[in-house]
């Protein structure tokens, strides 16, 4: 019986379409043979704390009469944000497992270590005195969080109800609240390139609080790390990321604008009008297309709508979104922030530079990693940057 | 004699590499299992000399916050603090790399090697095997280290900086995993 029953696990295997590119890593499926050489492979993250005097102030630009600002510093890995209801600053990371929450004492910032050993706590959401954190496969919640700062407890844990899948690969997650009160997340492909459930990968989601009731609010996104709800229209806006190992100009990393729960983004066939050369041919017009382009490569991932008045009138309403930089591409490409500007039709009229700097592009070094923006309620803008463990904050005018 | 040549070389490195970087006073603790030059005597227990600063960094941080999961390095690493992380890593990647001690069995090296090529480890851990940033060497590594390691990423019990290992790794038999360390364990480090 055993004989029989490996062989016929053996024509299952063969038949996947998937067992060829999984005998390579996620990061190298769909690399054609002439890149087979391709020494390209993803920067090391850096764990360790960055002193205030190392982190690269003085290479920071932004636009004339802004100002940058280190806000924060000394925690590695800092990525996601979000901010509570008392001012408090929640900061998720990806492998050092870390949540932070930052507090503000008269102009001073201080940081505090709130959860430890975590599997990739990168999803960070606040609402109504709670902080949610998603890590991968886990889901917990602490209430009244800023009452208890310095003695957070254990958490409730809700990770049975969410039943997110426990891929490592693209299993990390960005999180929030809507504007109709559920909370969205991604769910990125376990792969590079690859066939999949289409009804489990590739997706954002939606839940009630508790994590009941999930909805796909969005398919064929093939990893969203960053999204935002437009604050007049509350139409849910998402950045995605491409995949590796197509070429250094192909496929461009995306912008999306999701007006309707459901709505099919393309991947693994599609993006925008780019047929992917691995995959089977689609018609791409059949998919949604990206409102706008991010470039190649660059790691498009927190983004946020600027709703404050403190920035000159032409930046309201616009997009801050954070670009983590590239790896899979011989010409470094990102690690700056940029701001994407609508009309009054809510298409994307322009992407530009904002804060800039953290690329030396003669050496091909990068200084920084910018991963997540968020506005504070003067109407500043903080960004943070993984690599150095900093919170930059812009300010304009005063 | 070739073995002969290559301890005496190994020997001239540790002897003139001495004066360079004073061992952290942490490293005595290391010692204990990893060698006071850094290189394992000990089944299971890697091989820290000539890894490269950022790898070691990295995972001795990986440990400390109980990410990757062993009981007597978590143990050891609790409280220890980033400067003190950076200087242990700084001593180890300076010291000379073990040189194989055993010459290789023909037939499981050339399997071995054909898997790597295969399987493109050269990519990460560079042609020679020399590691790089965050990807660690394996020339001059402990053979039951290498198997010990490749089975706990292929068995998702460790966790890398990222997920490439886990990936690769995937559906090679336990034959494989040994033939892949044995040669990599028996390849001449070029440096």
């Amino acid at each position: 019986m055993t004989p029989i029953r490996l062989a016929t696990a053996g024509l299952v295997l063969l038949s996947a379409p998937a067992l060829g590119q999984q005998q390579v890593p996620a990061w190298a499926q769909g690399r054609p043979d002439h890149m087979a050489q391709s020494t390209l492979a993803p920067h090391p993250p850096r764990m360790t704390v960055t002193a205030p005097g190392d982190v690269p102030m003085n290479r920071l630009r932004v636009p004339q009469g802004f100002r940058v600002e280190l806000w924060a510093h000394g925690m590695p890995g800092a990525r996601m944000m979000a901010l509570g209801d008392q001012g408090t600053v929640f900061v998720g990371t990806r492998v050092i497992g870390r949540v932070y929450a930052v507090t503000d004492q008269g102009g001073s910032r201080s940081h505090r270590i709130l959860a430890e050993g975590l599997t990739q706590p990168n999803g960070i959401a606040f609402k109504d005195g709670a902080l949610t954190v998603m890590a991968i496969n886990q889901v917990l919640r602490w209430e009244g969080i800023e009452g208890r700062l310095a003695n957070p407890g254990t958490p409730a844990d809700l990770t049975a109800a969410f039943d997110m899948p426990p891929d490592q690969h693209h299993g990390w997650k960005f999180t929030a609240f809507g504007p109709d009160g559920r909370l969205y997340t991604n769910i990125g492909v376990p792969c590079n390139i690859c066939t999949f459930d289409r009804d489990r990968f590739a997706l954002i989601v939606s839940f009630r609080p508790d994590g009941s009731d999930r909805r796909i609010e969005a398919r064929g996104i093939r990893n969203s790390v960053g999204f935002d709800w437009h604050p007049v229209t509350r139409e849910l806006w998402a950045t995605n990321n491409g995949r590796d190992w197509a070429g250094n100009d192909e496929p461009h990393d995306t912008l999306h604008r999701i007006r309707r729960s459901g709505e099919d983004h393309g991947f693994p066939w599609c993006v925008g009008m780019w047929a992917d050369p691995a995959m089977e041919r689609r018609q791409c017009s059949e998919f949604e297309q990206p409102a706008a382009s991010l470039g190649p490569h660059t790691a498009p991932l927190g983004m946020r709508f600027y709703t404050g008045t403190m920035f000159p009138e032409a930046y309201r309403g616009a997009m801050f979104i954070a670009r983590r930089g590239s790896w899979n591409r011989e010409a470094k490409i990102g690690y700056d922030v940029v701001v994407a500007k609508l009309d009054a039709q809510g298409n994307v009229t322009s992407v530009e530079p904002f804060l800039t700097g953290l690329l030396d592009e003669q050496a091909q070094q990068f200084h920084g990693r910018p991963v997540d923006v968020l506005q504070l309620r003067d109407g500043s803008l903080l960004v943070s940057d993984e690599q150095n463990g900093a919170i930059y904050r812009v300010t304009y005018g005063g | 004699m070739r073995g002969i040549r290559s301890g005496a070389a190994a020997l001239a490195a540790a002897l003139f590499c001495a004066p360079l970087a004073a061992a952290p006073e942490q490293a005595e603790l290391c010692a204990a299992c990893h060698g006071a030059r850094g290189v394992s005597a000990l089944e299971d227990v890697p091989s820290l000399a000539g890894q490269p600063e950022t790898f070691l960094t990295l995972q001795m941080i990986l440990f400390r916050e109980r990410i990757r999961r062993f009981e007597p390095m978590n143990a050891a690493m609790r409280g220890i603090g980033d400067a003190e992380v950076e200087a242990l890593a700084r001593f180890y990647a300076a010291l000379p790399p073990a040189r194989p001690e055993t010459a290789p069995d023909p037939e499981r090296a050339s399997r071995g090697r054909a898997l790597s090529a295969r399987h493109r480890c050269g990519v990460c851990h560079l042609a020679d095997y020399a590691g790089q940033a965050q990807v660690p060497r394996l020339s001059g590594q402990r053979e039951d280290y290498l198997l010990h390691a490749m089975r706990d990423y292929q068995a998702g019990t460790r966790q890398g900086t990222d997920t490439s290992m886990q990936a690769v790794l995937y559906g090679l038999s336990e034959r494989d995993l040994a033939d892949l360390a044995h040669y990599l364990a028996t390849v001449p480090a070029a440096r």
